[in-house]
Protein backbone atom coordinates (compact mmCIF):
# COMPACT_ATOMS: atom_id res chain seq x y z
CA UNK A 1 0.00 0.00 0.00
CA UNK A 2 2.86 2.33 0.80
CA UNK A 3 6.11 2.06 -1.10
CA UNK A 4 9.21 4.23 -0.97
CA UNK A 5 11.87 3.66 -3.60
CA UNK A 6 15.25 5.32 -2.99
CA UNK A 7 13.60 8.44 -1.69
CA UNK A 8 15.84 11.41 -1.02
CA UNK A 9 14.73 14.78 0.28
CA UNK A 10 16.93 17.83 0.20
CA UNK A 11 16.23 21.32 1.47
CA UNK A 12 18.78 23.49 -0.26
CA UNK A 13 22.16 21.88 0.29
CA UNK A 14 20.96 19.93 3.30
CA UNK A 15 19.90 16.34 2.80
CA UNK A 16 17.16 15.40 5.23
CA UNK A 17 16.35 11.92 3.93
CA UNK A 18 18.97 9.70 2.30
CA UNK A 19 17.99 7.05 -0.21
CA UNK A 20 15.17 5.51 1.82
CA UNK A 21 13.25 2.46 0.65
CA UNK A 22 10.61 0.40 2.40
CA UNK A 23 7.06 -0.80 2.01
CA UNK A 24 4.03 -1.15 4.21
CA UNK A 25 1.52 -3.81 3.18
CA UNK A 26 -2.18 -3.93 3.73
CA UNK A 27 -3.10 -5.32 7.12
CA UNK A 28 0.13 -4.42 8.82
CA UNK A 29 1.12 -1.78 11.32
CA UNK A 30 4.65 -0.54 10.92
CA UNK A 31 6.27 1.43 13.68
CA UNK A 32 8.50 4.25 12.62
CA UNK A 33 11.10 4.73 15.28
CA UNK A 34 13.82 7.30 15.58
CA UNK A 35 15.19 10.05 17.81
CA UNK A 36 13.92 13.60 17.42
CA UNK A 37 15.10 15.14 14.19
CA UNK A 38 15.73 11.76 12.55
CA UNK A 39 13.46 12.56 9.62
CA UNK A 40 10.30 10.74 10.72
CA UNK A 41 8.00 13.69 10.15
CA UNK A 42 9.57 14.58 6.79
CA UNK A 43 9.17 11.02 5.58
CA UNK A 44 5.56 10.85 6.69
CA UNK A 45 4.88 14.21 5.05
CA UNK A 46 6.23 12.89 1.78
CA UNK A 47 3.99 9.84 2.02
CA UNK A 48 1.03 12.06 2.87
CA UNK A 49 1.75 14.24 -0.15
CA UNK A 50 2.34 17.41 1.84
CA UNK A 51 5.79 17.69 0.40
CA UNK A 52 7.50 15.93 -2.49
CA UNK A 53 10.65 13.84 -2.67
CA UNK A 54 13.68 15.45 -4.32
CA UNK A 55 14.44 12.14 -6.00
CA UNK A 56 13.07 8.63 -5.82
CA UNK A 57 9.44 7.58 -5.82
CA UNK A 58 6.72 7.45 -3.21
CA UNK A 59 3.61 5.49 -4.11
CA UNK A 60 0.50 5.11 -2.01
CA UNK A 61 -2.29 2.73 -3.07
CA UNK A 62 -0.67 2.62 -6.49
CA UNK A 63 -0.63 6.39 -6.97
CA UNK A 64 2.58 8.31 -7.51
CA UNK A 65 2.62 10.97 -4.81
CA UNK A 66 4.57 13.38 -7.01
CA UNK A 67 1.82 13.70 -9.59
CA UNK A 68 -1.30 11.90 -8.36
CA UNK A 69 -1.35 13.08 -4.77
CA UNK A 70 -4.95 14.29 -4.97
CA UNK A 71 -6.19 10.91 -6.22
CA UNK A 72 -4.16 9.17 -3.53
CA UNK A 73 -5.44 11.53 -0.83
CA UNK A 74 -8.80 9.77 -0.86
CA UNK A 75 -7.04 6.63 0.35
CA UNK A 76 -4.97 8.35 3.02
CA UNK A 77 -5.88 9.27 6.56
CA UNK A 78 -3.20 11.49 8.01
CA UNK A 79 -2.67 12.72 11.53
CA UNK A 80 0.22 15.20 11.47
CA UNK A 81 2.49 15.81 14.42
CA UNK A 82 0.36 18.79 15.45
CA UNK A 83 -3.28 17.95 14.90
CA UNK A 84 -4.47 20.32 12.16
CA UNK A 85 -7.59 21.72 13.80
CA UNK A 86 -9.71 24.80 13.25
CA UNK A 87 -10.05 26.13 16.77
CA UNK A 88 -13.08 28.19 16.04
CA UNK A 89 -15.20 25.35 14.69
CA UNK A 90 -16.93 22.84 16.91
CA UNK A 91 -15.91 19.20 16.62
CA UNK A 92 -19.00 18.32 14.57
CA UNK A 93 -18.46 21.11 12.04
CA UNK A 94 -14.78 20.31 11.72
CA UNK A 95 -15.34 16.62 11.12
CA UNK A 96 -18.17 17.35 8.71
CA UNK A 97 -15.89 19.66 6.72
CA UNK A 98 -13.16 17.03 6.41
CA UNK A 99 -15.70 14.32 5.58
CA UNK A 100 -17.22 16.40 2.79
CA UNK A 101 -13.85 17.11 1.25
CA UNK A 102 -13.01 13.42 1.47
CA UNK A 103 -16.14 12.72 -0.52
CA UNK A 104 -18.37 11.21 2.15
CA UNK A 105 -21.86 11.46 0.71
CA UNK A 106 -24.77 13.20 2.35
CA UNK A 107 -26.54 9.92 3.06
CA UNK A 108 -23.52 8.33 4.74
CA UNK A 109 -22.49 11.46 6.61
CA UNK A 110 -24.30 10.86 9.91
CA UNK A 111 -23.18 7.23 10.15
CA UNK A 112 -19.60 8.10 9.27
CA UNK A 113 -19.39 10.86 11.86
CA UNK A 114 -20.87 8.54 14.44
CA UNK A 115 -18.36 5.85 13.59
CA UNK A 116 -15.24 8.00 14.05
CA UNK A 117 -16.70 9.77 17.06
CA UNK A 118 -17.23 6.43 18.76
CA UNK A 119 -13.83 5.09 17.72
CA UNK A 120 -12.10 8.11 19.25
CA UNK A 121 -14.47 8.57 22.20
CA UNK A 122 -15.53 12.08 21.27
CA UNK A 123 -19.24 11.82 22.09
CA UNK A 124 -18.96 14.17 25.06
CA UNK A 125 -17.33 17.00 23.14
CA UNK A 126 -19.08 16.61 19.80
CA UNK A 127 -20.74 20.04 20.00
CA UNK A 128 -17.90 21.84 21.73
CA UNK A 129 -15.63 24.36 20.03
CA UNK A 130 -12.19 22.92 19.45
CA UNK A 131 -10.32 25.72 21.21
CA UNK A 132 -12.04 24.66 24.45
CA UNK A 133 -10.69 21.11 24.27
CA UNK A 134 -7.82 19.63 26.26
CA UNK A 135 -4.73 18.37 24.52
CA UNK A 136 -5.88 14.77 24.70
CA UNK A 137 -9.19 15.58 23.07
CA UNK A 138 -7.49 17.64 20.38
CA UNK A 139 -5.27 14.71 19.57
CA UNK A 140 -8.30 12.45 19.31
CA UNK A 141 -10.20 14.89 17.09
CA UNK A 142 -7.12 14.81 14.85
CA UNK A 143 -7.23 11.04 14.84
CA UNK A 144 -10.98 11.01 14.11
CA UNK A 145 -10.35 13.30 11.15
CA UNK A 146 -7.78 10.85 9.79
CA UNK A 147 -10.26 7.97 10.00
CA UNK A 148 -12.98 9.74 8.04
CA UNK A 149 -13.79 8.27 4.66
CA UNK A 150 -12.38 4.85 5.60
CA UNK A 151 -8.95 5.37 4.05
CA UNK A 152 -6.85 2.31 3.23
CA UNK A 153 -3.68 3.93 4.49
CA UNK A 154 -3.24 5.57 7.87
CA UNK A 155 -0.28 7.79 8.63
CA UNK A 156 -0.05 8.67 12.30
CA UNK A 157 2.69 10.99 13.49
CA UNK A 158 3.01 10.46 17.24
CA UNK A 159 -0.65 9.68 17.83
CA UNK A 160 -0.49 9.09 21.57
CA UNK A 161 1.44 12.20 22.49
CA UNK A 162 -0.35 14.33 25.05
CA UNK A 163 -2.77 11.63 26.11
CA UNK A 164 -3.22 10.31 29.62
CA UNK A 165 -2.49 6.62 30.28
CA UNK A 166 -6.11 5.55 29.91
CA UNK A 167 -6.46 7.42 26.65
CA UNK A 168 -3.15 6.04 25.40
CA UNK A 169 -4.48 2.57 26.06
CA UNK A 170 -7.73 3.28 24.21
CA UNK A 171 -5.96 4.90 21.30
CA UNK A 172 -3.57 1.98 20.95
CA UNK A 173 -6.46 -0.43 20.98
CA UNK A 174 -8.16 1.66 18.31
CA UNK A 175 -5.01 1.72 16.16
CA UNK A 176 -4.54 -1.99 16.60
CA UNK A 177 -8.06 -2.56 15.34
CA UNK A 178 -7.44 -0.36 12.27
CA UNK A 179 -4.40 -2.48 11.50
CA UNK A 180 -6.67 -5.20 10.22
CA UNK A 181 -7.43 -4.28 6.67
CA UNK A 182 -5.43 -1.05 6.61
CA UNK A 183 -1.81 -0.20 6.07
CA UNK A 184 -0.71 1.80 9.10
CA UNK A 185 2.52 3.70 9.53
CA UNK A 186 2.94 4.97 13.05
CA UNK A 187 5.75 7.22 14.10
CA UNK A 188 6.66 7.34 17.74
CA UNK A 189 9.52 7.49 20.13
CA UNK A 190 7.70 5.53 22.78
CA UNK A 191 9.33 2.12 22.51
CA UNK A 192 6.83 -0.07 24.36
CA UNK A 193 4.14 1.27 22.05
CA UNK A 194 5.93 -0.26 19.12
CA UNK A 195 6.32 -3.67 20.72
CA UNK A 196 2.68 -3.63 21.69
CA UNK A 197 1.03 -2.82 18.41
CA UNK A 198 3.44 -2.98 15.50
CA UNK A 199 4.11 -5.96 13.34
CA UNK A 200 7.29 -4.46 11.96
CA UNK A 201 9.57 -1.69 13.09
CA UNK A 202 11.58 0.71 10.98
CA UNK A 203 14.42 2.41 12.79
CA UNK A 204 15.70 5.62 11.28
CA UNK A 205 18.32 8.13 12.30
CA UNK A 206 19.84 11.10 10.51
CA UNK A 207 17.53 10.53 7.58
CA UNK A 208 18.64 6.96 6.94
CA UNK A 209 16.71 3.76 7.35
CA UNK A 210 18.90 1.65 9.62
CA UNK A 211 16.77 -1.44 9.97
CA UNK A 212 13.28 -2.69 9.26
CA UNK A 213 12.06 -5.98 10.65
CA UNK A 214 9.73 -7.52 13.19
CA UNK A 215 10.58 -6.54 16.78
CA UNK A 216 11.65 -10.16 17.25
CA UNK A 217 13.84 -10.14 14.17
CA UNK A 218 15.54 -6.94 15.27
CA UNK A 219 16.21 -8.43 18.65
CA UNK A 220 17.83 -11.48 17.13
CA UNK A 221 19.94 -9.33 14.90
CA UNK A 222 21.50 -7.68 17.89
CA UNK A 223 21.74 -10.72 20.11
CA UNK A 224 25.39 -9.96 20.57
CA UNK A 225 24.34 -7.32 23.02
CA UNK A 226 23.28 -10.26 25.21
CA UNK A 227 24.65 -9.90 28.65
CA UNK A 228 24.94 -11.82 31.86
CA UNK A 229 25.24 -9.67 34.95
CA UNK A 230 26.36 -11.06 38.28
CA UNK A 231 27.66 -10.04 41.65
CA UNK A 232 30.32 -12.04 43.43
CA UNK A 233 32.87 -11.66 46.21
CA UNK A 234 36.13 -12.74 44.62
CA UNK A 235 39.60 -11.53 43.62
CA UNK A 236 39.17 -9.51 40.46
CA UNK A 237 41.93 -11.00 38.28
CA UNK A 238 41.19 -14.59 39.10
CA UNK A 239 37.47 -14.06 38.50
CA UNK A 240 38.08 -12.41 35.15
CA UNK A 241 40.32 -15.25 34.01
CA UNK A 242 37.84 -17.86 35.11
CA UNK A 243 34.94 -16.12 33.40
CA UNK A 244 36.80 -15.69 30.12
CA UNK A 245 37.62 -19.36 30.13
CA UNK A 246 33.93 -20.18 29.87
CA UNK A 247 33.02 -21.00 26.28
CA UNK A 248 30.81 -18.24 24.85
CA UNK A 249 31.91 -15.40 27.10
CA UNK A 250 33.44 -12.72 24.93
CA UNK A 251 34.21 -9.87 27.28
CA UNK A 252 34.09 -9.12 30.94
CA UNK A 253 33.74 -5.81 32.64
CA UNK A 254 33.88 -5.48 36.42
CA UNK A 255 33.44 -2.74 38.96
CA UNK A 256 33.44 -2.79 42.74
CA UNK A 257 29.83 -3.20 43.88
CA UNK A 258 28.71 -0.20 45.93
CA UNK A 259 28.55 -0.57 49.68
CA UNK A 260 30.15 -3.97 50.18
CA UNK A 261 33.96 -4.25 50.28
CA UNK A 262 35.33 -7.04 48.12
CA UNK A 263 32.11 -7.55 46.23
CA UNK A 264 32.31 -7.10 42.45
CA UNK A 265 29.66 -6.18 39.99
CA UNK A 266 30.38 -7.98 36.74
CA UNK A 267 28.95 -7.76 33.25
CA UNK A 268 29.80 -10.41 30.69
CA UNK A 269 29.13 -10.03 27.02
CA UNK A 270 28.06 -13.45 25.85
CA UNK A 271 27.04 -15.34 22.75
CA UNK A 272 23.37 -15.99 22.45
CA UNK A 273 23.00 -19.62 23.44
CA UNK A 274 21.08 -21.55 26.03
CA UNK A 275 22.66 -22.58 29.28
CA UNK A 276 25.42 -20.03 29.26
CA UNK A 277 24.32 -18.39 32.48
CA UNK A 278 24.31 -21.85 34.13
CA UNK A 279 27.89 -22.45 33.00
CA UNK A 280 28.98 -19.10 34.39
CA UNK A 281 27.16 -19.74 37.66
CA UNK A 282 28.90 -23.11 38.01
CA UNK A 283 32.33 -21.63 37.50
CA UNK A 284 31.87 -18.78 39.95
CA UNK A 285 29.92 -20.58 42.69
CA UNK A 286 32.45 -23.44 42.67
CA UNK A 287 35.24 -21.20 43.99
CA UNK A 288 33.74 -18.02 45.36
CA UNK A 289 30.60 -16.52 46.77
CA UNK A 290 27.97 -15.73 44.10
CA UNK A 291 25.36 -13.18 45.21
CA UNK A 292 23.20 -13.07 42.15
CA UNK A 293 23.12 -13.60 38.44
CA UNK A 294 20.80 -12.60 35.65
CA UNK A 295 20.65 -12.93 31.91
CA UNK A 296 19.76 -9.66 30.18
CA UNK A 297 17.77 -10.10 27.00
CA UNK A 298 18.13 -7.26 24.55
CA UNK A 299 15.10 -5.02 24.95
CA UNK A 300 13.80 -3.00 22.06
CA UNK A 301 15.46 -0.10 23.77
CA UNK A 302 18.83 -1.80 23.47
CA UNK A 303 18.07 -2.65 19.88
CA UNK A 304 17.16 0.93 19.19
CA UNK A 305 20.24 2.33 20.88
CA UNK A 306 22.37 -0.25 19.13
CA UNK A 307 21.23 0.92 15.72
CA UNK A 308 21.11 4.60 16.46
CA UNK A 309 24.58 4.65 17.97
CA UNK A 310 26.11 2.37 15.40
CA UNK A 311 24.91 4.61 12.59
CA UNK A 312 27.77 6.19 10.71
CA UNK A 313 27.98 9.89 11.32
CA UNK A 314 28.11 11.45 7.90
CA UNK A 315 27.95 15.20 7.85
CA UNK A 316 28.16 16.43 4.34
CA UNK A 317 29.79 19.78 3.89
CA UNK A 318 27.30 22.31 2.61
CA UNK B 1 -17.07 21.32 -6.94
CA UNK B 2 -18.48 19.88 -3.72
CA UNK B 3 -15.02 20.17 -2.15
CA UNK B 4 -14.93 23.85 -3.09
CA UNK B 5 -18.35 24.23 -1.53
CA UNK B 6 -17.23 22.46 1.66
CA UNK B 7 -14.25 24.77 1.94
CA UNK B 8 -16.44 27.77 1.20
CA UNK B 9 -18.76 26.76 4.01
CA UNK B 10 -15.84 26.32 6.37
CA UNK B 11 -14.64 29.80 5.45
CA UNK B 12 -18.03 31.29 6.23
CA UNK B 13 -18.06 29.53 9.61
CA UNK B 14 -14.73 31.12 10.24
CA UNK B 15 -15.95 34.60 9.42
CA UNK B 16 -19.15 34.39 11.41
CA UNK B 17 -17.85 32.47 14.40
CA UNK B 18 -15.10 35.01 14.91
CA UNK B 19 -15.48 38.77 15.14
CA UNK B 20 -13.95 39.38 11.69
CA UNK B 21 -17.12 39.57 9.60
CA UNK B 22 -19.01 41.69 12.12
CA UNK B 23 -16.06 43.98 12.68
CA UNK B 24 -15.35 44.50 9.00
CA UNK B 25 -18.96 45.16 8.10
CA UNK B 26 -19.42 47.50 11.05
CA UNK B 27 -16.28 49.50 10.34
CA UNK B 28 -17.13 49.71 6.68
CA UNK B 29 -20.69 50.88 7.35
CA UNK B 30 -19.44 53.44 9.82
CA UNK B 31 -16.85 54.81 7.42
CA UNK B 32 -19.18 54.83 4.46
CA UNK B 33 -21.94 56.41 6.54
CA UNK B 34 -19.60 59.20 7.54
CA UNK B 35 -18.44 59.90 4.00
CA UNK B 36 -21.98 59.68 2.71
CA UNK B 37 -23.35 62.25 5.16
CA UNK B 38 -20.38 64.50 4.62
CA UNK B 39 -20.67 64.40 0.82
CA UNK B 40 -24.42 64.95 0.80
CA UNK B 41 -24.33 67.92 3.13
CA UNK B 42 -21.26 69.37 1.45
CA UNK B 43 -22.55 69.19 -2.13
CA UNK B 44 -26.29 69.07 -1.60
CA UNK B 45 -26.57 66.77 -4.60
CA UNK B 46 -28.35 63.44 -4.46
CA UNK B 47 -25.40 61.49 -5.87
CA UNK B 48 -23.19 58.67 -4.66
CA UNK B 49 -20.19 59.71 -6.79
CA UNK B 50 -18.13 61.25 -3.99
CA UNK B 51 -19.09 58.48 -1.58
CA UNK B 52 -18.01 55.79 -4.04
CA UNK B 53 -14.57 57.40 -4.36
CA UNK B 54 -14.20 57.40 -0.60
CA UNK B 55 -15.50 53.85 -0.37
CA UNK B 56 -12.76 52.84 -2.78
CA UNK B 57 -10.05 54.24 -0.53
CA UNK B 58 -11.68 52.73 2.55
CA UNK B 59 -11.68 49.41 0.73
CA UNK B 60 -7.88 49.50 0.38
CA UNK B 61 -7.66 49.42 4.17
CA UNK B 62 -10.48 46.98 4.89
CA UNK B 63 -9.61 44.33 2.30
CA UNK B 64 -6.28 43.40 3.90
CA UNK B 65 -8.08 42.75 7.20
CA UNK B 66 -10.26 40.21 5.43
CA UNK B 67 -7.56 38.71 3.22
CA UNK B 68 -4.59 38.55 5.59
CA UNK B 69 -5.69 35.42 7.42
CA UNK B 70 -6.76 33.46 4.36
CA UNK B 71 -3.53 31.52 4.05
CA UNK B 72 -1.28 32.98 6.75
CA UNK B 73 -3.77 31.79 9.34
CA UNK B 74 -3.75 28.28 7.88
CA UNK B 75 0.03 28.17 7.95
CA UNK B 76 0.36 29.30 11.55
CA UNK B 77 -2.41 26.99 12.78
CA UNK B 78 -0.79 24.04 10.97
CA UNK B 79 -4.01 23.44 9.07
CA UNK B 80 -2.35 23.98 5.70
CA UNK B 81 -0.99 20.49 6.24
CA UNK B 82 -4.58 19.28 6.32
CA UNK B 83 -5.67 21.23 3.24
CA UNK B 84 -2.68 20.04 1.24
CA UNK B 85 -3.15 16.39 2.15
CA UNK B 86 -6.91 16.24 1.66
CA UNK B 87 -8.21 15.41 -1.81
CA UNK B 88 -8.13 19.07 -2.81
CA UNK B 89 -6.36 20.60 -5.77
CA UNK B 90 -4.68 23.94 -5.24
CA UNK B 91 -7.21 25.74 -7.44
CA UNK B 92 -10.02 24.30 -5.33
CA UNK B 93 -8.43 25.63 -2.15
CA UNK B 94 -7.88 29.01 -3.76
CA UNK B 95 -11.39 29.20 -5.15
CA UNK B 96 -13.14 28.07 -1.97
CA UNK B 97 -11.33 30.64 0.09
CA UNK B 98 -11.80 33.35 -2.47
CA UNK B 99 -15.55 32.79 -2.72
CA UNK B 100 -15.77 33.05 1.05
CA UNK B 101 -13.94 36.36 1.02
CA UNK B 102 -16.07 37.66 -1.85
CA UNK B 103 -19.16 36.81 0.17
CA UNK B 104 -17.92 39.10 2.93
CA UNK B 105 -17.25 41.78 0.32
CA UNK B 106 -20.82 41.47 -0.98
CA UNK B 107 -22.14 41.64 2.55
CA UNK B 108 -20.10 44.76 3.22
CA UNK B 109 -21.29 46.30 -0.01
CA UNK B 110 -24.94 45.51 0.55
CA UNK B 111 -24.74 46.98 4.05
CA UNK B 112 -24.05 50.37 2.44
CA UNK B 113 -27.33 50.16 0.51
CA UNK B 114 -28.93 51.61 3.62
CA UNK B 115 -27.44 54.97 2.60
CA UNK B 116 -29.66 54.91 -0.47
CA UNK B 117 -32.80 55.12 1.63
CA UNK B 118 -32.49 58.83 2.50
CA UNK B 119 -31.11 59.49 -0.97
CA UNK B 120 -34.29 58.21 -2.61
CA UNK B 121 -36.50 59.61 0.14
CA UNK B 122 -35.32 63.18 -0.14
CA UNK B 123 -33.80 63.36 -3.60
CA UNK B 124 -34.04 62.00 -7.09
CA UNK B 125 -30.77 60.13 -7.76
CA UNK B 126 -29.89 58.40 -11.03
CA UNK B 127 -30.44 54.74 -10.41
CA UNK B 128 -28.33 53.52 -13.35
CA UNK B 129 -25.34 55.62 -12.28
CA UNK B 130 -25.56 54.23 -8.76
CA UNK B 131 -25.88 50.69 -10.08
CA UNK B 132 -22.79 51.21 -12.27
CA UNK B 133 -20.92 52.50 -9.22
CA UNK B 134 -21.83 49.42 -7.22
CA UNK B 135 -20.78 47.11 -10.05
CA UNK B 136 -17.43 48.90 -10.22
CA UNK B 137 -17.05 48.78 -6.48
CA UNK B 138 -17.62 45.04 -6.29
CA UNK B 139 -15.20 44.44 -9.17
CA UNK B 140 -12.60 46.63 -7.50
CA UNK B 141 -13.12 44.75 -4.23
CA UNK B 142 -12.79 41.39 -5.96
CA UNK B 143 -9.49 42.42 -7.55
CA UNK B 144 -8.17 43.71 -4.21
CA UNK B 145 -9.21 40.48 -2.45
CA UNK B 146 -7.50 38.31 -5.05
CA UNK B 147 -4.30 40.32 -4.57
CA UNK B 148 -4.60 40.15 -0.79
CA UNK B 149 -5.23 36.41 -0.88
CA UNK B 150 -2.12 35.86 -2.98
CA UNK B 151 0.09 37.81 -0.59
CA UNK B 152 -1.43 35.98 2.34
CA UNK B 153 -0.17 32.73 0.79
CA UNK B 154 3.39 34.03 0.78
CA UNK B 155 3.84 34.49 4.51
CA UNK B 156 2.96 32.84 7.77
CA UNK B 157 2.65 36.24 9.43
CA UNK B 158 -0.76 37.83 9.05
CA UNK B 159 0.50 41.32 9.83
CA UNK B 160 3.16 41.06 7.15
CA UNK B 161 0.55 39.83 4.69
CA UNK B 162 -1.70 42.78 5.53
CA UNK B 163 1.10 45.34 5.22
CA UNK B 164 2.28 44.03 1.85
CA UNK B 165 -1.30 43.97 0.61
CA UNK B 166 -2.00 47.55 1.71
CA UNK B 167 1.20 48.75 0.03
CA UNK B 168 0.42 47.00 -3.23
CA UNK B 169 -3.21 48.14 -3.25
CA UNK B 170 -2.25 51.73 -2.50
CA UNK B 171 0.32 51.56 -5.29
CA UNK B 172 -2.31 50.33 -7.75
CA UNK B 173 -4.73 52.99 -6.56
CA UNK B 174 -2.34 55.89 -7.05
CA UNK B 175 -0.28 54.61 -9.98
CA UNK B 176 -2.35 56.82 -12.29
CA UNK B 177 -0.68 59.89 -10.81
CA UNK B 178 2.59 58.84 -12.43
CA UNK B 179 0.98 59.61 -15.76
CA UNK B 180 1.80 63.32 -15.45
CA UNK B 181 5.53 62.61 -15.44
CA UNK B 182 5.62 60.39 -18.50
CA UNK B 183 7.02 61.51 -21.83
CA UNK B 184 6.56 58.14 -23.55
CA UNK B 185 3.01 57.39 -24.59
CA UNK B 186 3.35 53.68 -23.82
CA UNK B 187 4.13 54.31 -20.16
CA UNK B 188 1.46 56.98 -19.98
CA UNK B 189 -1.14 54.56 -21.29
CA UNK B 190 0.14 51.74 -19.11
CA UNK B 191 -0.08 53.73 -15.87
CA UNK B 192 -3.53 54.88 -16.83
CA UNK B 193 -4.59 51.33 -17.56
CA UNK B 194 -3.20 49.88 -14.34
CA UNK B 195 -4.77 52.56 -12.17
CA UNK B 196 -7.41 50.99 -9.92
CA UNK B 197 -8.85 54.41 -9.18
CA UNK B 198 -8.83 55.40 -12.84
CA UNK B 199 -10.70 52.27 -13.93
CA UNK B 200 -13.08 52.68 -11.01
CA UNK B 201 -13.70 56.34 -11.85
CA UNK B 202 -15.54 55.42 -15.04
CA UNK B 203 -17.98 53.25 -13.09
CA UNK B 204 -18.62 56.06 -10.63
CA UNK B 205 -19.50 58.31 -13.57
CA UNK B 206 -22.08 55.72 -14.56
CA UNK B 207 -20.11 53.97 -17.30
CA UNK B 208 -19.85 50.20 -17.28
CA UNK B 209 -17.16 49.71 -19.92
CA UNK B 210 -16.43 46.12 -20.87
CA UNK B 211 -12.77 47.12 -21.00
CA UNK B 212 -12.80 48.12 -17.34
CA UNK B 213 -14.81 45.06 -16.29
CA UNK B 214 -12.31 42.92 -18.13
CA UNK B 215 -9.43 44.74 -16.46
CA UNK B 216 -10.59 43.86 -12.96
CA UNK B 217 -11.44 40.29 -13.94
CA UNK B 218 -7.98 39.87 -15.45
CA UNK B 219 -6.38 41.13 -12.25
CA UNK B 220 -8.44 38.56 -10.30
CA UNK B 221 -7.49 35.78 -12.69
CA UNK B 222 -3.79 36.61 -12.57
CA UNK B 223 -3.67 36.88 -8.78
CA UNK B 224 -5.65 33.68 -8.22
CA UNK B 225 -3.59 31.75 -10.76
CA UNK B 226 -0.38 32.91 -9.11
CA UNK B 227 -1.92 31.90 -5.79
CA UNK B 228 -2.69 28.36 -6.96
CA UNK B 229 0.66 27.94 -8.71
CA UNK B 230 2.43 29.04 -5.58
CA UNK B 231 0.60 26.42 -3.51
CA UNK B 232 1.52 23.78 -6.06
CA UNK B 233 5.13 24.89 -6.13
CA UNK B 234 5.34 24.97 -2.35
CA UNK B 235 5.07 21.20 -2.15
Amino acid sequence: MIALESVTKRYGAKTIIHDMSFTVEKGEIVGFLGPNGAGKTTTIRMIAGYTTATSGRVTVAGFDMATQNVEAAREIGYLPEHPPLYDILDVAAYLRFVAKVKGVSRTEMAAELERVTAACHLEDVFRREIFKLSKGYRQRVGLAQALLGKPQVLLLDEPTIGLDPAQIHETREAIRSFGEGHAVLLSTHILPEVTMICRRVAIINRGRLLAIDTPEGLRQAVERTNQVALQATAPADALRQELLSVDGVNAVQMDPAPGDAGRLSVECKVDARDGIEAAIARVVAGRWELHGLERREPTLENVFLHYVHAAPVVEKAA
Amino acid sequence: MSSVLALYQKELWHYFRSPIAYFVVAVFMLGTGYFFTYNIFYTGIASMAGTFQNMGILLLLVIPVVSMRLFSGEYSAGTMELLQTLPLRPWQVVLGKYLGAVTILLLMTSATLIDLVPLYLFGDPETTTIAAGYIGFVLLGMACLAIGQFFSALTENQIVAALITVSVLVAFWFVGHLQSFQTSYVLYALFGYLSFSGQFGAFVQGLVRSEAVLFYLIVCAIALTLNASYLQWRR
